[in-house]
């Protein structure tokens, strides 16, 4: 219970982290393509650096999965979107929905788990 | 003989290990006691790192735990009280072991198999040294066919090589490179943490 609870934490924790970081550093108008590989570099590291505070408390697996999704994939759509100024201008809304997408990885990736470990592959003699 | 760079890597490791192995260990701790419970007679477990995992074996077996890293096992020793039951320790690399050929019954691997330079060798040694008949069992991280996930484990792993494993193995594939019958897979988180069930065949030859 306190396990699932802390990975939503975690997944809003480097969701919000990674759109913030990227909203200081990707400005209006800048080039999408730039603003989107910036975006994937620093939700990289930051996904990195954000795991590994949290994996002693969480899981290794449990926490850098999620966060390497939430640091990567996320990082390019917020990058690609405060290039554009579309959206979430402001920081508190820039964090929110990086919490949300954060908390939406954690949540695809806890139900993908859910369904394989049903999966039990059994090769037969 | 053994590998320094790989040694070298493991020891310096040693400090923080269970630090970083603390969330991994509450999270996956029952999982990895129901699936040792198939642990049967005299049993070998590879890298037996700071013997967090000593704990999760059933009792009353006879063991015999290595490991290439003696800063690992400064502090596995430890925790040898944690077992009950009979654990020697014995400073060895995986990929050449110091055991005749068909000794041991079981055989447990915990992400080792992640970290060894060269997996099928490793893996070669072990179905050496396991009797026709014994079982393998490897609770393992590999890189996992879910598209997305996949690349980024691919992604990483130059870096999490540097200071500890590989994250894109195929482990699975290399269980039966090496000459082993895979007779169960589980996942244990999504298809990147799993338990492999593997046996020798009764009537193999090591390849």
């Amino acid at each position: 219970m306190w396990f699932a609870v802390g990975d939503y934490v975690a997944g809003a924790i480097v969701g919000a982290g990674t759109a913030l970081a990227i909203h200081a550093a990707v400005y209006p108008g800048m080039d999408m393509v730039v603003a989107m590989l910036i975006g994937m570099a620093i939700g990289m590291v930051l996904h990195l650096v954000l795991g590994f505070l949290l994996a002693p408390l969480l899981g290794m697996f449990q926490t850098m999965m999620p966060a390497s999704l939430i640091g990567m994939y996320g990082g390019m759509a917020f990058g690609m979107r405060d290039s554009m100024g579309a959206g979430s201008t402001e920081w508190t809304s820039s964090a929110l929905v990086g919490a949300a997408f954060g908390i939406l990885v954690v949540l695809a990736l806890s139900l993908y788990d859910r369904a394989l470990k049903a999966s039990i592959i059994e090769e037969p003699e | 003989m053994t590998d320094i760079a790989t040694r070298d890597k493991w020891d310096a490791a040693a400090k923080s290990f269970d630090l970083l192995a603390r969330g991994d260990e509450r999270r996956f701790g029952e999982t990895k006691r129901r699936f040792f419970a198939g642990i049967r007679g005299k049993t070998l477990f590879v890298a037996a790192g700071t013997g967090n995992d000593f704990k999760f074996f059933p009792p009353g077996h006879e063991i015999v735990a290595i490991d290439i890293s003696p800063k690992m096992l400064e502090r596995a020793k430890l925790k040898l009280g944690t077992y009950a039951g009979e654990i020697e320790l014995r400073e060895m690399d995986v990929t050449a072991l110091d055991y005749p050929d068909d000794t041991f019954d079981t055989i447990a691997t915990i992400c080792t198999f992640c970290s060894v330079p060269k997996p099928v060798t490793g893996l070669r040694e072990l179905h050496r040294v396991l009797k026709p008949g014994g079982r393998i069992l490897m609770f393992e991280h590999v890189r996992s066919h879910i598209g997305p996930l996949g690349i980024m484990q691919d992604l990483m792993t130059p870096l999490t090589r540097r200071a500890g494993p590989d994250l894109n193995r195929d482990t699975v594939g290399n269980v039966r490179r090496a000459g082993f019958r895979i007779r169960r897979i589980e996942n244990a988180y999504l298809d990147i943490v799993r338990m492999i069930d593997a046996s020798k065949e009764p009537s193999a030859a090591s390849p």
